[in-house]
């Protein structure tokens, strides 16, 4: 990276300072305001806790290898599954692309300096990180066993672990979440630049508008859950025992209010991502702007109607469940409206197939069959049968790693030599895209049918006839961490080694593609003036001047 | 891509200005919606403790009357009146200093604090009383009477009427005291107790007052959860009004930039009309049904 | 900014200043509201239909918060936006209430055993 002062050809001039070389100081990163080294924060540390996740991932895989419970005895299975899921909901899954990549482009993409709200965007990476400390604390500690759900009464009354601390870690992450929302909403909506009307927004905005809804309206619901969890174990007046009166069914209504709308904070922001590669890697408007604007906003306040399909078996009311059942099949139609509309905007489209349009595709591949089985599940009737087994883990993973995890790498891939200024090799992207999703698939597709035959999910061990199937998903594993490991090789290596990037490589008409990379500071030079629509390639979005064209062209140092 | 020099440095810096913003207008707007957008996950925050108390109370609502009946009206009735008051001071804190006027403004925030401390005192006040009669809802934290001293009386605060203060009690671990299960039994007379509340209340077909008192636990569970989530924000609110009297005595305010005076005012209001809401559906339940008074 | 110049007419920009008697007039309400709500919490007024007594302390709750908020919290004189996403908000708190409480009130029916 010292080098980067030295970005100078004799075609293009690059502003000298930019944010990345703008101080080197311990202190200036963290003190920082600036919202795309907050960004880089979070993208470091998103980033470990996906590794930490992954590994306790890969435990469980293991231990299911075989059908005896032999590498993990039951109790300490339970803490490692559990420890998986509140690693990877809470730390990597929720901040994962909002405070990365959310944090680092919706300013570039409006035309802002910065984020309304600065030193608030650096306070939620310290509360992040707090609630993280928290969180690992209880993990070293011993950990946890109720699963990253805490269902009462065996949190509350039975549990040995340590309910209470990684209950406030999670507390605490959820205002982080509270406030990254907030700033969001605020910056949407006071900080577009001139001529940035609602409508000439990326999708990738309006995604994370609806995004930072869920987090105002959701994420408090489930703080005072936790907070009344956590003084239940304390106090033991019995809430949430239903022997003195207390109901346990609170618990879950109370907890799935925010957690089913928290499945829409893990994958809109992903469609976000999703929306911008494909309309530029097609370099076509994308099919039906308005529907997909209005589908983000329209998944955020349906999403909050249908939580009651995680009670089906719970104890809940049967009219309740019906009611549930229904709008479970009514949030599907906004998702559809977007997959339609991805689709239809490849058709004759100018199609490349770069590494971000790649996990695109894998993206749109695999969200569909997450999308249908998730169908499957909110028939009431069907989801007594499949209720707690495999084949619900199939089920979130196809949405959570295939949704949410393939949105965060294509992104991450698109806006890398924004964020760092660098290349990295294509010929390995390409690669890692490939084994991401043959991996990916190989892991868990076996997983439907094993749930199909009736393999119940967190149980340590299993009936030997369902080994085939489970090696099968081992397998698949292996081949998806070799996956997710090879990005951070070919990705650290162009930090130092990659090849200077072009200001706009693509040639695209996006706001963050028209100033430096790395972009300086104050993002832009002077405040931009938008004229042009949304993913506009013709003659009106000012592209095929000379000087457009030669910011396509990488500095030679 | 353009390479006129940077203009930002050019223009003209009102104090109090961040860099992020172009103009005061477009911060102060800003600062506003982002000010409702926290009160608005505020909402939800305690939305979750009104819907706890929405089950309960739709379960047992006998119990929570019982309950709410012995709750002081008098001290709830006056806490409410100081914060009404309070609100009307504040809003005058905001007024003064849109008018910039600093004495006015430093009253007006002085005034607010003493009602606000006013407010936890009382609270501190009931709760003692709680303490002393033996309904904090949690083992261990009420009133302990060593067992050789069994027969001491037990002086409770406040003038309550009820049963707590007729007989001396020991309570060795500080656990909930309940006894009385009148309200339940003269709405078992009356035909009132639905099918969930007796199956509730009922131990071998017969009204338990073990039972009863459980659930009668669960409303002070909900109250002191409540009112004690209400207290901690008024604690916050304090602070916040002494950092702001600091600076409006420093002459911070004036009439361009009073946003901090107005974004606490709306916090301050905010748990005024959480308290609106708390004060009717903890302590005025089933008042006319002449359980306490 | 693309609609704060438009806002700047009606909102922030050069701001409302709320004159005194008008802010007594409010604190009057709210004391008014706060007698009226101990009085009707002592008279039978479930007698009419069970609730009733509920129904009008949360009535005259809502109405004080109404006031609060339009005159001491400045809605009034505020963008739409913030008067739209107040109501926003309690639309999603309503969400939470009705659906969960569906579930509650409904429990016996369909339910074999009754």
């Amino acid at each position: 990276m010292q080098n980067i002062d030295a970005i100078n050809s004799e075609i293009i001039e690059r502003p000298a300072v930019n944010y990345l070389n703008n101080g080197y100081s311990l202190k200036s990163w963290l003190l920082t305001r600036d919202h795309k080294r907050i960004a880089m924060l979070y993208l470091a540390s998103v980033s470990f806790f996906f590794m930490l996740g992954g590994i306790f991932a890969g435990l469980i895989r293991l231990e299911l290898l075989t059908p005896q419970s032999d590498l993990l005895e039951s109790a300490s299975y339970n803490k490692v599954f559990t420890a998986h899921g509140v690693i990877m909901v809470f730390l990597f899954l929720i901040p994962a692309i909002p405070a990365t990549l959310g944090n680092f482009l919706i300013p570039l993409m409006i035309g802002a300096k910065d984020l309304a709200f600065p030193r608030i965007n650096l306070l939620s990476w310290y509360l992040y990180m707090s609630g993280a400390a928290v969180a690992a604390y209880a993990l070293l500690q011993g950990g946890v066993d109720t699963g990253w759900t805490f269902y009462a009464p065996y949190s509350t009354t039975f549990s040995n672990g340590y309910v209470v601390a990684t209950g406030l870690g999670a507390f605490i992450i959820g205002f982080s979440s509270i406030l990254t929302g907030l700033n969001f909403i605020v910056t949407v909506h006071t900080m577009r630049a001139p001529g940035m009307t609602w409508f000439r927004l990326p999708l990738f905005v309006w995604a994370h508008y609806a995004t930072s809804l869920i987090m105002i309206l959701g994420t408090p619901v489930v703080a005072i859950t936790i907070l009344l969890l956590a003084l239940e174990r304390l106090a033991k007046v019995g809430i949430f025992d239903p022997a003195i009166g207390g109901d346990p069914i609170l618990f879950q209504h109370l907890f799935w209010f925010y957690s089913h709308p928290a499945v829409y904070i893990m994958i809109l922001p992903s469609m976000g991502v999703i929306s911008e590669l494909i309309a530029n890697f097609s370099r076509k408007r994308i099919f039906g702007y308005e529907f997909v604007a209005f589908s983000s906003i329209a998944i955020a306040v349906i999403g909050f109607i249908v939580w009651g399909h995680h009670l089906f078996v719970s104890g809940q009311s049967i009219y309740a469940g019906l009611v549930f059942s229904f709008l479970t099949m009514v949030v599907a139609i906004p998702s559809a409206v977007k997959t339609f509309n991805w689709t239809a905007t490849l058709y004759k489209g100018s199609i490349s197939w770069d590494t971000p349009m790649l996990y695109a595709l894998g993206f749109l591949g695999l969200f569909l069959v997450g999308g249908l089985t998730g169908l499957f599940l909110g028939t009431a009737g069907l989801d007594i049968h499949l209720s707690d087994t495999y084949f619900i883990v199939a089920h979130f993973h196809y949405i959570m790693v295939g949704g949410t995890v393939m949105g965060y790498l294509g992104g991450i891939h698109f806006w890398w030599s924004k964020m760092t200024g660098r290349e990295y090799s294509e010929f390995w992207g390409k690669v890692s895209a490939m084994v991401v999703f043959i991996g990916f698939n190989l892991l868990f597709f076996p997983q439907f049918i094993l749930g199909y035959m009736g393999m119940p999910r967190r149980y340590a061990s299993y009936p030997e006839e369902l080994q085939v199937l489970n090696i099968f998903s081992t397998a698949g594993a292996s081949v998806l961490g070799v996956g997710f490991i090879m990005p951070v090789f070919y990705l650290v290596h162009s930090l130092f080694f990659g090849k200077k990037a072009a200001d706009n490589p693509w040639l695209l008409p996006g706001l963050e593609w028209r100033t430096a990379s790395p972009p300086i500071t104050e993002n832009f030079e002077s405040t931009p003036i938008v004229t042009w629509e949304a993913y506009e390639f013709g003659e009106e979005s000012g592209l095929h001047t000379e000087e457009a064209r030669r910011t396509t062209l990488a500095p030679t140092a | 891509m353009a390479t006129n020099v940077s203009a930002h440095e050019h223009h003209y810096h009102p104090p109090g200005l961040q860099h992020q913003f172009e103009d005061m207008g477009q911060q102060q707007e800003s600062a506003s919606i982002g000010m409702w957008m926290f009160l608005a996950q505020e909402i939800m925050f305690f939305g979750g403790l009104f819907t706890a108390y929405l089950v309960f109370r739709a379960k047992f609502p006998m119990a929570f009357a019982a309950g709410s009946n012995h709750l002081d009206i008098y001290w709830g009735t006056g806490n409410t009146v100081v914060l009404i008051v309070s609100s009307l001071t504040m809003a005058l804190a905001v007024h003064y200093a849109q008018l910039g006027k600093r004495m006015a403004q430093v009253l007006c925030i002085i005034l607010t604090m003493i009602l606000g401390a006013t407010f936890l005192g009382v609270k501190a006040v009931e709760y003692t009383a709680k303490y002393n009669e033996g309904i904090v809802p949690v083992t261990g934290l009420n009133r302990r009477t060593p067992a050789g001293e069994a027969q001491a009386p037990v002086e409770t605060a406040g003038e309550h009427k009820t049963g707590a203060t007729e007989h001396a009690y020991h309570n060795p671990k500080g656990e909930f005291q309940w006894t009385d299960a009148s309200l339940a039994k003269k709405a078992e007379d009356a035909g009132y107790l639905t099918s969930a509340e007796k199956a509730g209340y009922y131990a071998n077909g017969v009204l338990d007052a073990n039972k009863f008192r459980d659930k009668v636990r669960i409303f002070y569970w909900i109250y002191f959860a409540m009112t004690g989530l209400h207290a901690l924000h008024m604690i916050v609110g304090l602070g916040l009004m002494a950092w702001l009297l600091w600076k409006a005595w420093l002459g911070t305010y004036t009439a361009d930039y009073y946003s901090p005076v107005e974004m606490s005012g709306l916090y301050w209001h905010f748990v005024d009309i959480v308290w609106i809401f708390l004060f009717p559906l903890l302590y005025l339940l089933g008042r006319h049904f002449g359980g306490g008074h | 900014m693309a609609d704060h110049d438009k806002h700047d007419e009606h909102g922030h920009g050069e701001h409302h200043i709320v004159p005194i008697p008008l802010y007594l007039m409010v604190f009057g309400i709210l004391m008014v509201g706060t007698i009226l709500t101990v009085g009707a919490a002592v008279v039978d007024l479930d007698h009419i239909f069970p609730g009733a007594n509920t129904l009008v302390a949360l009535l005259i709750a809502t109405i004080k918060m109404t006031f609060v908020m339009l005159y001491f919290m400045h809605v009034k004189y505020s963008p739409k936006l913030i008067g739209l996403s107040i109501v926003g908000t309690f639309l999603f708190l309503a969400i939470m209430f009705a659906f969960t409480m569906q579930d509650y009130l409904t429990r016996s029916i369909g339910n074999f055993s009754n």
